[in-house]
C-alpha cells in the first residue's frame, strides 16, 4: 500500500471516511481505477488549518488470474511535486527513510552507474522499486514503433504495465486492449507537439531521438518532451545527451500556468595515449514556472516549445561554460577562503577547478611568496 | 542475484572522495556492518585512507603496501605502526617500528625529495615509501584531497609508482582523479593514466624527477582534455543555436496544424 499526503486538493470529502473521486486518482496519481481501490481520510494537522488529506492506495491485481506482481500505478512524482507530498510527519514510516536514503545514495555514487545502482537498491528494497524509477532520471532508451517504422523513447509516462505507447501510433507495445491513452484534444495537442519537437530537434541535434508525450488533469494537462542523442567522433570518444523535460499547465483564464522541471544527462568519454582514460558523468536539474497568454491550443505548443528551448540553451550552457575553459591551475583554497558560494555558471567546469586545487602545476613555493610579497605590500600600503 | 551484502559492498568501494560516511540502505540496520568490513577494508587501501595518528597532527596513508597483520599499518617516516579501525577510519594503538628492509637507505633518501617534491605541488597530500615484493622493489604513493561539502564538492588525486631496485629500472605506475560535485544534480570526474618510465639508474634524485615531470606531463593533458571535450564532443551533441543561427519559429513549425482536423490521433 502507498500512502501519499495531499494538500489543497479538490476532493469530494463526506465525513472521516471521504471518497476521493475516480477522476482524481486518475488524473493526479495517474492511477486507473481498474488497478487500484483509493481511499482518503481527512486528519488535522496542528499548523495547517484545512485540507490536509491522506490517500491510501491498494493495489489490485492488473488482470484476473496474473500470478505476477501487479503493476503498481505510475505516479508522476516529477510533475506533482508540488502537490503531492510524500508523507513524513505525523505518519512516517521506514519506507520514507529508506526512500530519501535511496536517492542520497543514487546523488553520491557514480552517476555512470545509476542503472545498476538503481536495479541493486531495488533488489534490496523491492517495496521502493515503482517510487524510485518514477523518482530517478536515467538515460533514456530507444524502441521502434511497429506500425509506424519510427524510433521512440521510452519513460515512464509512457508506460502502462509492461507495455509502452508510441507517439506515432498512439498503440502499446506490446499491444494493451485498455492502456491509458490522452483524451482526443490533448492527443491531438501531443501530435503537434511531436511534428513541432521533430523539427526543433533537427534544428538543434541534427539527428538523434525524440519524443513527447502529453496526458490529461483535471484543470489542464501535463507532458514529456524526451531527446535523445549520441555521438561517437573517434573511436576512442563518445558522447551521449538526454534531456527530459517534464511540465504541467494549468489553465487560467486567457492565460496557461506552466511549470516545467527539466533534465540533462550527459556522459563524455575521452582515451588518448597522454590521457589515458577520462569519464565525465553527470546529471543536472532545473525548474522555471511561468504565466504565459494562450488564444488557442496552438498557443500550448509554441510556449512549451519556447519554455523548453529557452531551458535547454541554458542548461547548456551552463554545462560547458568558462569554468571549464579558464585556468586549470587557480589561487589556492580561493573557495574555501573568500567564502566563494558555487553559482549555477561553475558545474562541469567545477571538475577541472577541483583538480587545479589538488594539485599546483607550478610550485607552490612560488605561489606562496606571491602571496607574502602581496601580503607585504598591503601591510606597507596601510601604513 | 548478488547477496544485500555483496550489493551494500559495492556501494561502499564505490564512495566518492570524503562521502564514505553516507548513509546505508539496509533493511537490516547494524547487524550488517560486520559483514561489510571487507569492503571498508578494500575502500580504506584502495583509496589512500589517511589518518591522523595519535597524538599527532600529521596524517598517514594506509594502503596494501603499509599493511602488517590485524589491521595494523606502518609508517616509516615517524617509524610508528598503528591499528585502523576500518569502518570509522581512525588509529589507535601506536607503537615505534623500525623498518627492517635493505633497501631502508634509498627509502630514507626518496621520503626526503619526494616529500619536497609533494608539498611544492600538492597544498594538502600525504605520501609514502615502502618496500614491496620481498624488498626487490619500493612502492611510492600519494595522496592528495580536497573536501568542500559546504560547496557540494570533493576532490582526490592518487599516485601510485613502483620502482624494481635494479639499474637500469622502469617504473610503472597510474595516477587516479576522482572528483565528484553534487549541487541540484550529481557530476563525477574519474580519470586513470597508466605510467611505464625508464630510470637509467636508481637513486632517490632520478626517480622523483622522471616522476615530477610525468606528473606535471599529466596535468597539462588533463587540462587540454577538458577544453576539447567542451569544444568537440559537446558541440556534436547539440548545437548551440540552429545552423540558420535563429531560434526556431514555433508558430510556424507545425503548432497551425492544430485548427485542422487531425484523424482521432490514429497514424501521422
Amino acid at each position: 500500500m502507498l500512502r501519499f499526503v495531499v494538500f489543497d486538493c479538490v476532493v469530494h470529502l463526506s465525513g472521516k471516511q471521504c471518497a476521493v473521486s475516480k477522476q482524481f486518482a486518475q488524473t493526479h496519481l495517474g492511477i486507473k481505477s481498474t488497478q487500484a481501490t483509493v481511499t482518503s481520510r481527512s486528519f488535522s494537522h496542528c499548523s495547517s488549518p484545512s485540507s490536509m488529506v491522506s490517500v491510501d492506495i491498494d493495489l489490485l491485481p492488473r488482470r484476473p488470474g496474473n500470478m505476477h506482481a501487479p503493476p503498481p500505478p505510475k505516479i508522476n512524482t516529477a510533475t506533482h511535486r508540488g502537490r503531492v507530498y510524500r508523507q513524513h510527519s505525523p505518519f512516517a514510516t521506514m519506507a520514507d527513510a529508506q526512500f530519501d536514503s535511496a536517492l542520497d545514495l543514487l546523488r553520491r555514487l557514480n552517476p555512470r552507474d545509476t542503472k545498476t545502482n538503481l536495479q541493486a537498491i531495488t533488489s534490496i528494497v523491492p517495496e521502493l522499486t515503482e517510487d524510485l524509477l518514477a523518482s530517478v532520471d536515467q538515460p533514456l532508451e530507444i524502441r521502434r514503433c511497429p506500425q509506424t517504422n519510427r524510433d521512440y523513447l521510452l519513460c515512464d509516462y509512457n508506460r502502462d504495465g509492461d507495455s509502452y505507447r508510441s507517439p506515432w501510433s498512439n498503440e502499446f507495445d506490446p499491444p494493451l486492449e485498455d492502456g491509458t491513452v490522452p483524451s482526443e484534444r490533448v492527443r491531438k495537442l501531443e501530435i503537434a507537439a511531436n511534428e513541432s519537437f521533430d523539427v526543433y530537434r533537427e534544428l538543434y541535434y541534427e539527428g538523434g531521438v525524440g519524443s513527447v508525450y502529453f496526458w490529461d488533469l483535471d484543470d489542464g494537462f501535463a507532458g514529456v518532451i524526451l531527446l535523445k542523442k549520441g555521438v561517437t567522433p573517434g573511436s576512442q570518444s563518445s558522447g551521449e545527451w538526454d534531456s527530459i523535460h517534464v511540465f504541467e499547465a494549468t489553465d487560467r483564464a486567457r492565460m496557461c500556468h506552466y511549470k516545467l522541471t527539466s533534465t540533462v544527462i550527459l556522459h563524455l568519454a575521452n582515451k588518448t595515449e597522454a590521457l589515458g582514460d577520462m569519464d565525465l558523468s553527470g546529471n543536472m536539474t532545473r525548474q522555471v514556472e511561468v504565466d504565459l497568454p494562450v488564444e488557442s491550443d496552438a498557443s500550448h505548443v509554441a510556449n512549451v516549445g519556447r519554455l523548453v528551448e529557452d531551458m535547454e540553451l541554458k542548461m547548456r550552457n551552463l554545462l560547458r561554460t568558462s569554468p571549464i575553459l579558464c585556468c586549470l591551475v587557480e589561487p589556492i583554497g580561493v573557495y574555501a577562503n573568500t567564502g566563494f558560494h558555487m553559482t549555477e555558471e561553475v558545474y562541469f567546469g567545477k571538475a577541472k577547478d577541483v583538480v587545479g586545487e589538488l594539485r599546483s602545476l607550478g610550485p607552490l613555493s612560488d605561489a606562496n611568496r606571491d602571496r607574502e610579497t602581496q601580503r607585504e605590500m598591503i601591510a606597507s600600503m596601510q601604513k | 542475484m548478488a547477496s544485500t551484502v555483496e550489493l551494500a559492498s559495492a556501494f561502499i568501494e564505490g564512495a566518492p572522495p570524503g562521502e564514505m560516511s553516507s548513509p546505508a540502505l539496509t533493511s537490516e540496520g547494524d547487524d550488517i556492518i560486520p559483514s561489510l568490513l571487507p569492503a571498508f577494508k578494500r575502500y580504506n587501501e584502495t583509496q589512500l585512507t589517511t589518518v591522523k595518528l595519535p597524538g599527532s597532527s600529521q596524517e598517514v596513508i594506509v594502503s596494501e603496501f603499509n599493511a602488517l597483520e590485524d589491521n595494523r599499518y606502518f609508517d616509516p617516516e615517524s617509524q610508528t605502526s598503528f591499528e585502523l579501525d576500518h569502518t570509522t577510519q581512525t588509529a589507535s594503538g601506536a607503537q615505534s617500528y623500525h623498518l627492517e628492509s635493505s633497501n631502508a637507505d634509498l627509502i630514507k633518501s626518496l621520503l626526503k625529495s619526494f616529500g619536497a617534491h609533494a608539498r611544492e605541488h600538492y597544498p594538502n597530500c600525504s605520501y609514502g615509501v615502502y618496500p614491496i615484493e620481498n624488498d626487490s622493489a619500493v612502492a611510492i604513493l600519494l595522496v592528495a584531497n580536497r573536501y568542500s561539502p559546504n560547496n557540494f564538492w570533493n576532490g582526490r588525486f592518487r599516485a601510485f609508482y613502483q620502482v624494481p631496485v635494479s639499474s637500469p629500472s622502469t617504473l610503472t605506475g597510474k595516477i587516479q582523479v576522482d572528483v565528484h560535485y553534487y549541487e541540484d544534480g550529481n557530476v563525477a570526474l574519474n580519470t586513470t593514466k597508466p605510467l611505464s618510465i625508464n630510470i637509467p639508474s636508481v637513486s632517490a634524485e632520478s626517480i622523483v624527477s622522471k616522476i615530477a615531470a610525468a606528473e606535471r606531463d599529466y596535468q597539462e593533458a588533463l587540462n587540454r582534455a577538458f577544453v576539447q571535450t567542451a569544444e568537440g564532443a559537446f558541440k556534436g551533441l547539440r548545437r548551440q543555436l540552429p545552423i540558420t543561427r535563429q531560434k526556431v519559429e514555433w508558430e510556424k513549425v507545425g503548432g497551425y496544424r492544430l485548427g485542422q482536423d487531425i484523424s482521432g490521433g490514429k497514424g501521422r
